[in-house]
């Protein structure tokens, strides 16, 4: 399973992505990235924006999680962006094996 | 020393639900119900606690700002000590005249947000970010790691930074970018730019403008001698040297794309994907940005009393619409400089600076 997450807007304006794969994980820690990505409810929800972003310099998430040859995109705002996938993501950005880049966007 | 917060105004539990789950209409007769039992003595300071724990959009409750605003509170800062959005503001930590507290993000942030204020209320008149006095409410330590600050329509917003993009901490002590998010509260009050695309653009130039005054204005800096960069110093080593720059734009940091010509417009989408920026709104503001920087400099002196407050006038006299674009303001922009200087060097050089950067031919 491999879980990426990217950021746009900002006061910043940049992009930032940061990956994870299950794989580079010790299987406890893969399993406690499973139990997570279950707790998020992100496997359940329709995917798409859940509204528009209206406040200025608000972040921007995009989380896309493959799996099984299947992949989801979910799109939130820092306003709609429920607190279980809020944990999910600094989780993701906490852990050592997670890659990350950051550039402009487009 | 931390205070604990005393922002709960104890709503009668109905309308307190209605607000919470109500549909729109009902939420806006909701809350304009317990405003109206409100004194009004304290009616100033509790449109923004409505406003920031209900999300009401705080212009829909200009009916409750008193016509004069008394004397009083123009800002608190809270801290909600790495907790989510659904805990704003956290605890208030300092406010009014209260003395400096331990923590410098706070303290910083009130010494930046008062700059801001004062910059607004002695150039060009305005009381506050909404013209009538609204306070200033901002939360410190937000989320954690948390590479961001903005403004969410009723407060200020900051996080501490990751290290990966932002340094820790480097947010709160930028007074350009705390100038910049505020004037996104003034933008919404007057022009009220549409967020996106060209629109969007000139939401963030305005704000990357005054942003930058601000602290021209805090350093005692002519246009001249200004560096007109945007949070200079605030991202992580190795990034590059600030967010954006008026004077030479896509050069701020390492793969910087903004233009500084209409030649080199960015058309991106504004489809919701994170990476479109909705429709490229930090990249095309290097236009106007550098028109205003070429304006600024061609005028001379310090650029605040005569570019910015042409800038000033365009973007708070209703000479835009919300959906604005980039032409829009170049026209704008040249006839307040005609009114407010005469056909004399001032408009002209508002004139050549929207031709030099291609948007006037």
């Amino acid at each position: 399973m491999r879980i990426a997450i990217v950021r746009g807007g900002g006061v910043a304006g940049v992009t930032s992505r940061a990956c994870l794969n299950s794989d580079a994980l010790p299987p406890a820690d893969a399993e406690a990235l499973e139990e997570r990505l279950r707790e998020s409810g992100l496997l359940e929800m329709p995917e798409g924006p859940r509204r528009r972003p209206r406040h200025p310099d608000e972040l921007l998430y995009a989380i896309i999680v493959e799996e099984g040859g299947t992949q989801r995109t979910l799109r939130f705002t820092d306003e709609n962006l429920p607190d279980a996938v809020r944990s999910l993501v600094e989780w993701v950005d906490g852990r050592s094996e997670s890659e990350h880049g950051i550039g402009p966007p487009g | 020393m931390t205070r604990m917060t005393c922002c709960s105004i104890a709503p009668p539990d109905l309308l307190a639900r209605i607000v919470e789950e109500g549909d729109p209409a009902q939420r806006a007769a909701a809350v304009q119900t317990m405003a109206a039992s409100a004194s009004m003595r304290t009616q100033r300071a509790f449109v923004g606690r409505i406003a920031r724990e209900f999300d009401q959009d705080v212009r829909a409750l200009a009916f409750m700002q008193p016509p004069e605003a008394a004397e009083g509170v123009r800002q608190a800062v809270y801290d909600l000590q790495h907790g989510g959005r659904s805990q704003l503001p956290g605890d208030l930590v300092r406010a009014g005249d209260d003395p400096p507290v331990e923590d410098a993000a706070v303290n910083d942030v009130y010494g930046a947000t008062e700059q801001t204020y004062d910059f607004y209320n002695e150039v060009y008149g305005r009381e506050s970010v909404d013209g009538r006095d609204l306070e200033l409410v901002s939360t410190v330590h937000y989320s954690t790691n948390f590479d961001n600050a903005f403004w969410n329509g009723a407060q200020m917003v900051y996080g501490d930074g990751s290290g990966r993009i932002f340094k820790v901490g480097a947010l709160t002590g930028s007074i350009d970018v705390i100038a910049h998010e505020l004037t996104h509260g003034v933008t919404q009050f007057t022009a009220g730019l549409e967020y996106s695309s060209q629109s969007g653009a000139l939401n963030e130039s305005f704000s990357d403008v005054f942003g930058s005054l601000v602290k021209q204005r805090s350093l005692g800096q002519t246009a001249e001698q200004a560096d007109w960069l945007i949070g200079e110093g605030t991202l992580a080593p190795g990034l590059g040297t600030a967010l954006r720059s008026l004077k030479a734009p896509g050069t701020a940091y390492d793969g910087d794309r903004q233009p500084a010509h209409m030649d080199d417009y960015v058309d991106l989408p504004d489809d919701g994907d994170p990476a479109n920026d909705d429709g490229g709104v930090h990249v095309n503001s290097g236009i106007q940005n550098h028109a205003f920087y070429l304006a600024a400099t061609a005028i001379g002196g310090y650029a605040w009393e005569k570019a910015g407050k042409i800038w000033f006038e365009t973007l708070s006299g209703e000479r835009l619409t919300p959906t604005a674009d980039f032409q829009q303001a170049a026209t704008a922009t040249v006839e307040v400089a005609g009114e407010l200087f005469g056909d004399g060097g001032e408009r002209e050089a508002v004139e050549t600076a929207w031709r030099q950067v291609g948007v006037l031919a």
